[in-house]
């Protein structure tokens, strides 16, 4: 009974296919799932699916898990298997908090993320432990801190894919050190994307000319490391050296991923901030923020 | 002091200085920059000095084929050859870049790196059948009935058609020991340093001409054990009576038959590489009789099946890799399986490129050179058809021409000079020290895991180091062996201590407890061959067969490169 009462308080599911459109509210999946919704019905983004802040608010009268909850995870996880082809498929779990990413302050790197989770079981203990960091103590000390109300916000968690990302990118549709509004410029390397994102690595960076989508500028990086799954979520290894000297992308891929960038700053109406990721030739969009330091 | 400062000090030369030269060792410097050069001996292919003729042959063709492959190479370098007092030195430096060398060696590397994972196929399909056309040609034509001045034609043709055949072997064997070197060093990227020769796990087990050919003569020895006649006559006679025995003998047709099958099929070559002066094991086949006498006194063993062992190692050190690389960028995984390809290939054409190329025209050159020498000695230009070694190319061809000049006191002269060679401690470097330490790039590195680079320093005074060159332990007494007739002072068990193992000694490895080599490295045929027998190797001691004591009890580590003096 008490998912129906909560699920008529908030008129909000428990649980969510990301590309469903009641996802794409910040106050029903937290800021980063909602942005994802939004492109996943557009955008070739993996698949995935929301745990919402009704799921939230009801594990946490609950006191944690709920068997009604645990079965709808189970059939979403089950969906996700047919979807995505894998007997079991390899997620990650990521909180995205109500205010997080918000204009005000930044959640970065308090709430918990978890890579390569495989089984049920594994996906159950990572979705409590997103949930957990956000009522955790050094969250609310965070909060303290930037005088942000002491109660806990409401928090989400993204299921998705995590795809073994051959090459991963970053790409601004406007250039972030010069502010040139022709240019887009692309970072890339090997592997998943944490490396490039946590800077433990240098990237390639190639500069694309708006206009044409020719290569403008590139400067090979040394690319150091890479980050693969492995047991219990991800390493960083070494990048072999004759790969470190070769460039992480092609002309072609690079034009499909400024067309990418191009076509996002079109959608939001100002300069974005892309995350993406080959995967056997086809490119996925994984995040998309505005550019928020531009000159 | 006032003592100590009378002596010269013997400090050793720093970057771009000259090399001190020995006394005994005077050089000539006869080709342009030859004295502003870096030269290295080569004692790997040629141990011992090179005959006049065999060193004309290094000049007019092998040099020029080694030159041409490296000025066309995507990093071109000038490559020289030379024989000094008899022994080979080489010298290979970065050629100036032409303007386009940007472009066309990004180019070229480009090309290279998509033609090293089908090496094998361009070379059944490219190489070697030009290799082949040019065999054929050498087998087609009848020395014995050609006059004087069908020969000097068929020289001519046939030292352009040498050097051809030696340029493909030069464009073969650097890809060969690039595409080795770059899977190495993937491998220990990816995986750490820890295990020396987890990349070579990945490349043994394929079978290849050596391995081949030694199985060959193993089937002869149980086929001599088998007939009761051929037994006593091979065990019981000396080497070199054998054959006459065996001719004698009408039980022994049929095994004999085996052995000339054999000896056409594998005896196309000398005691070591290439030296065109040694006789063929077809003329001689004494190094083969040996062989034979020494497996037939060994226990039965089953070397296919212990070939298909190493391949079966191969495959599941294979499966535990893929596994690992399963969640590896797609590149990442598909510049490994090319270059995994590329150096299992390599491996087995540093043994095949060998068969086809080294012994084979080397041979042909032998057989047109020794019916030169029988149309000079009986014109009287010189004593005896074997004489023919101690002259030039161009002092055959001219007495082929014009038959009057008596060479017989410049043979003498020549034959005490390779006498006199033969005692020179021929000293590792000559010219001019480098300006620096060599670049680290895979294409020297490659040439320093084949040719060796200079030993480390020993960790303690009962020590010896070189170069890791096969996995594994051995402890036993050292046979310094400094020649492939010696062979049979190798008891099963000792430890075989030489300057290196061409080919032809791969049979002696069947015996050896280990190796011990001064020259070559982890690339080098010895460590190849050694790898795929199982027995542990040091390689590239650079004074192994001068420290080592013939009898001494040593220990051998080849996966560190350490030997342990015990007495």
């Amino acid at each position: 009974m008490t998912d129906v009462t909560a699920e008529a308080a908030l008129g909000l599911p428990p649980l969510l296919r990301l590309d469903d459109p009641r996802a794409s509210t910040v106050e029903a999946v937290g800021g980063k799932a909602a942005r994802l919704s939004r492109l996943a019905t557009r955008y070739r983004v993996p698949p995935g699916f929301c745990l919402t802040t009704a799921a939230w608010e009801w594990q946490k009268t609950a006191g944690g898990m709920t068997a009604e909850l645990r079965m709808l995870i189970e059939a979403a996880h089950a969906e996700l298997a047919r979807v995505t082809g894998q007997a079991e498929p390899i997620v990650a779990a990521r909180s995205s908090a109500v205010d997080e990413d918000g204009a005000g302050s930044s959640f970065a790197g308090q709430l918990e993320t978890f890579l390569n989770v495989t089984g049920l079981d594994e996906l159950l203990r990572a979705i409590a432990g997103c949930w957990d960091s956000a009522a955790s103590e050094r969250v609310a000390t965070y909060r303290r801190e930037q005088g942000l109300p002491s109660e806990a916000v409401p928090v989400g968690v993204l299921v998705q894919q995590l795809v073994d990302a051959d090459v991963a990118a970053v790409a601004f549709s406007a250039n972030p050190v010069t502010g040139n509004r022709d240019e887009v410029v692309i970072n890339a390397s090997y592997g998943l994307g944490e490396s490039i994102v946590s800077g433990t690595v240098t990237p390639d960076t190639y500069t694309v000319r708006r206009s044409d989508l020719t290569i403008t500028d590139l400067r090979l990086g040394e690319k150091q490391v890479m980050t693969i799954r492995a047991p219990g979520g991800t390493r960083e290894v070494p990048v072999p050296r004759l790969l470190r000297a070769q460039r992480a992308l092609d002309d072609t891929h690079l034009a499909e991923i400024a067309r990418l960038a191009i076509d996002l700053e079109a959608a939001t109406g100002a300069p974005v901030d892309v995350e993406c990721a080959y995967r056997g030739g086809d490119l996925y969009l994984l995040q998309c923020r505005p550019i928020t330091t531009l000159r | 002091m006032a003592q100590e400062s009378s002596v010269p000090a013997m400090t050793p030369p720093g970057p771009g200085d000259p090399i001190p030269v020995p006394p005994d060792f005077p050089v000539d410097w006869a080709g342009a920059g030859d004295e502003k050069a870096f030269w290295m001996l080569d004692r790997m292919h040629f141990p011992r000095p090179l005959t006049p003729l065999g060193a004309s042959l290094l000049e007019v063709a092998i040099g020029p084929a080694l030159a041409a492959a490296m000025a066309d190479s995507p990093a071109p370098m000038d490559a020289r050859m030379r024989a000094i007092n008899g022994y080979m030195y080489m010298a290979m430096a970065p050629l100036p870049p032409p303007p386009d060398a940007a472009e066309r060696g990004a180019r070229q590397q480009e090309e290279l790196m998509q033609m090293l994972p089908r090496i094998g196929e361009v070379w059944e399909n490219v190489w070697l059948p030009e290799v082949q056309e040019n065999l054929r040609f050498w087998e087609g034509f009848d020395l014995d009935g050609a006059s004087q001045s069908e020969l000097i034609a068929h020289l001519d043709e046939s030292i352009a058609r040498f050097k051809r055949v030696w340029t493909i072997h030069m464009t073969v064997v650097f890809p060969v020991h690039l595409a080795m070197q770059l899977f190495d060093d993937m491998y220990r990227d990816l995986f750490g340093d820890e295990d020396r020769f987890g990349a070579y796990r990945l490349t043994q087990g394929f079978d290849n001409k050596t391995l081949e050919g030694d199985r060959a003569l193993w089937a002869l020895s149980r086929q001599a054990l088998a007939e009761p006649a051929v037994r006593s006559i091979v065990e019981e006679q000396a080497a070199a009576d054998v054959m006459p025995a065996l001719e004698a003998e009408p039980a022994a047709t049929e095994f004999l038959a085996a052995l000339q099958a054999y000896l056409d099929e594998y005896g196309q070559r000398g005691p070591d590489y290439d030296e065109v002066g040694e006789p063929s094991w077809i003329e001689d086949p004494t190094p083969a009789i040996l062989r034979i006498k020494d497996f037939m006194g060994q226990a039965d063993r089953d070397l296919a099946a212990e070939l298909d062992a190493r391949a079966t190692e191969r495959e599941e050190a294979m499966a535990a890799v893929r596994e690992q690389l399963g969640s590896y960028p797609e590149p990442v995984v598909q510049q490994f399986e090319a270059l995994l390809a590329a150096a299992q290939q390599s491996t087995v054409l540093t043994e095949v490129h060998n068969f086809w190329i080294d012994f084979r025209s080397v041979y042909r050159m032998r057989r047109l050179f020794l019916t030169a020498g029988r149309q000079l000695a009986e014109a009287g230009v010189i004593a005896d058809a074997n004489d023919v070694f101690y002259l030039t190319i161009g002092e055959v061809r001219r007495s082929l021409e014009d038959p009057t000049a008596d060479l017989r006191a410049l043979v003498a002269k020549r034959k005490a000079e390779h006498r006199h060679q033969g005692e020179l401690q021929a000293p590792p470097a000559l010219g001019t020290m480098p300006p620096g330490a060599p670049p680290d790039d895979p294409m020297t590195r490659s040439n320093m895991n084949f040719f060796g680079a200079p030993p480390p320093p020993p960790t303690d005074p009962g020590t010896l180091r070189g170069a890791a060159g096969s996995p594994g332990t051995a402890r036993g007494t050292a046979r310094v062996i400094r020649s492939l007739v010696d062979g049979d002072k190798l008891e099963i068990g000792d430890i075989l201590v030489t300057e290196a193992t061409a080919p032809p000694w791969s049979s002696l490895f069947a015996r050896a407890a280990a190796i011990v080599t001064d020259t070559g490295g982890i690339l080098s045929h010895c460590s190849v061959v050694a790898r795929e027998y199982g027995i542990p190797a040091v390689v590239g001691t650079g004074m192994g067969t001068a420290m080592i004591r013939d009898g001494q009890e040593i220990e051998v580590d080849g996966s560190t490169g350490t030997i342990r003096l015990l007495e």
